[in-house]
């Protein structure tokens, strides 16, 4: 057995909810994903890190295929989502994204109210009553643990929110759906500190409920919050494994070299 | 070492000085003709305004009368313009920004080509109107002005659009597609809404052109000396009658060409400080 199964290995408690067979990426001929394999198992978070450049987020943009909102990006192999795979031009990109929710570097609402930000999606995916809808959209806030601090405004601007405010409210835009994965692209590193902190403490507590998949270049974070981690370089996946396994114990030198800081 | 830093520093100062007057002395000559106009314009136009501008029709040679039919034509000609240029611009300058990504190389003949119509002599988009809209029916017509003036409205519409829409952030199209939201949707329903004072900005610049442009009509609305409201008629505007009143030999109708020049010079200023005011509340409100 080679060193990158190891961890499907460790997982064999966990149920696997994302499973990535022989993906190979193209980005206009750009040869960005090579053969990646990977298990991510079911709630609980994942880090995926990695140099700049290495295919982590291009990874997570395969999981809901917002890559192919672009000409010119081509994905083969196998993502399979509960055993089917995304990949699969018959699998519906409304149905998929439903059930894979994703949140960007950038927390930027849409050009509406609080309200509305959240109401957008449900509106689209649901016929739901007034009542239901408030209901939906407090739940929402209260997960994404900003209900505290608009309750009061709700139909004020959502960009009036502060930067780290506004990436909650992306989550809770997200949430909203009750997808069964969420995808973060590194949802802290336009964020200070505290801001940093309370998203941190926000995915601890929706750990449970849902398999979130994070990309982040911050090596702390991945250590703090993620069950299992993932790196990659240079478009190959080296090394997966329990978070705690990986950081103390890396089985790779190539991931040794990345985690105590002598890459390169 | 030190007197070669002196040497040097003075150069420095003395060729900042030399370009900093020749700026300032760039602009206040451009600045100097611009305001000429203006004071020019200003102070004959309202020593001829009267309520009689307002409630009359342009008058015979020689006599008294107003512009009531002239800004009534101007105003359906330009509604007109705005109305056949704007959904036409919005929805092509979408196309560009949105949907044509696939094709490159046609997104790009079409954006060189909304420039070249952009540029284009307005003269030469009345006789285009003229051969398509005023020769086949047989006689000149408010429809064909409107028609004309449409044509200048597009591509300042299409521009504003296509570039506008291209500064909303990549991230709010993928967070709204992300939610499951088809392209479309989020290009009404998302989009617009971050660029809608970008798109409209772009019409009201098309309507500041097309409220003085003269050229285009008069190869197709051409003139009208009596209060007509029927569109099918040739009909008056005011570009045409300064034009028109301003080469006479009359006295009255000079002070008429003034009033016209004065009313519409004034509308294109508060319409531009008003763009600007709304442009700046808008990004203030954005940033905040």
């Amino acid at each position: 057995m080679d060193d990158t199964t190891r961890g499907s290995d460790l997982l064999e408690a966990s149920r696997t909810k994302i499973s990535v067979r022989n993906l190979d990426f193209y980005y206009r001929g750009y040869h960005a994903l090579k053969n990646v394999n990977l298990d991510i198992p079911e709630r609980t978070i994942t880090s995926i890190i990695g140099p700049s450049g290495c295919g982590k987020s291009t990874l997570l943009r395969v999981f809901n295929r917002i890559y192919s909102a672009y000409p010119g990006l081509e994905a083969t192999g196998e993502v399979l989502l509960d055993g089917e795979n995304i990949l699969d031009e018959s699998f519906s990109l409304n149905r998929l994204r439903t059930r894979v929710g994703m949140v960007f570097q950038k927390g930027v609402p849409f050009p509406l109210s609080i309200y509305e930000n959240i109401a957008y999606g449900l509106r689209h995916h649901f016929k739901l009553s007034r009542v239901q809808l408030d209901e939906r959209i407090e739940h929402a806030l209260h997960e994404s643990a900003l209900w505290n601090e608009v309750k009061d405004k709700l139909h004020t601007s959502a960009l009036s929110l502060s930067g780290g405010q506004q990436q909650r409210l992306c989550i809770a835009r997200a949430v909203a759906l009750r997808p069964q994965v969420l995808l973060l692209d590194e949802p802290t590193s336009a964020l200070d500190p505290i801001a940093t902190g309370r998203i941190e403490q926000l995915l601890n507590e929706l750990r449970d409920d849902y398999t979130i998949v994070i990309v982040t270049h911050n090596m702390q974070q991945a250590a703090r919050i993620s069950s299992y981690t993932a790196y990659m370089f240079l478009g190959e996946m080296i090394e997966f494994g329990a978070t705690a396994e990986l950081f103390t114990r890396p089985q790779r030198r190539q991931t040794e070299d990345y985690i105590t800081g002598r890459f390169g | 070492m030190l007197r070669a830093t002196g040497f040097f520093y003075r150069r420095r100062r003395a060729a900042d000085l030399i370009a900093k007057t020749l700026g300032v002395v760039a602009t206040a000559f451009g600045l100097f003709w611009l305001i000429w106009i203006l004071v020019v314009t200003l102070n004959n136009g309202v020593h001829a305004l009267s309520p009689a501008i307002f409630t009359q029709t342009t008058p015979p040679p020689g006599g008294q009368g107003g512009l009531a039919n002239a800004l009534y034509g101007s105003l359906m000609m330009s509604v007109l313009g705005v109305l056949i240029g704007a959904p036409l611009g919005i929805a092509a300058g979408t196309y560009l920004a949105e949907f044509a990504e696939r094709h490159h190389a046609w997104r790009e003949s079409v954006r060189f080509v909304n420039d070249i119509l952009l540029s284009a002599p307005s003269i030469v988009l009345g006789l285009f109107v003229y051969t398509l809209a005023v020769r086949s029916v047989g006689h000149f017509s408010g429809w064909s002005g409107g028609i004309a003036l449409g044509l200048i409205v597009l591509p300042v519409v299409v521009r504003t659009t296509d570039e506008t829409l291209r500064l909303v952030p990549n991230v709010m199209r993928e967070a709204a597609l992300s939610l499951g939201i088809p392209r479309w949707k989020v290009t009404v329903q998302v989009l617009y809404r971050a660029a809608a004072p970008g798109i409209l900005t772009g019409v009201l610049l098309g309507l500041a052109r097309i409220s003085g442009e003269t050229a285009p009509l008069l190869f197709t609305s051409l003139n009208n000396q009596f209060w007509t409201t029927n569109l099918n008629a040739p009909t008056a505007s005011v570009p045409v009658v300064v034009f028109q009143f301003a080469m006479s030999p009359y006295e009255s109708w000079h002070a008429l060409a003034w009033a016209g020049a004065f009313i519409v010079t004034v509308f294109v200023l508060l319409l531009s400080v008003a763009t600007r005011a709304y442009l700046l509340r808008n990004r203030i409100d954005s940033a905040g």
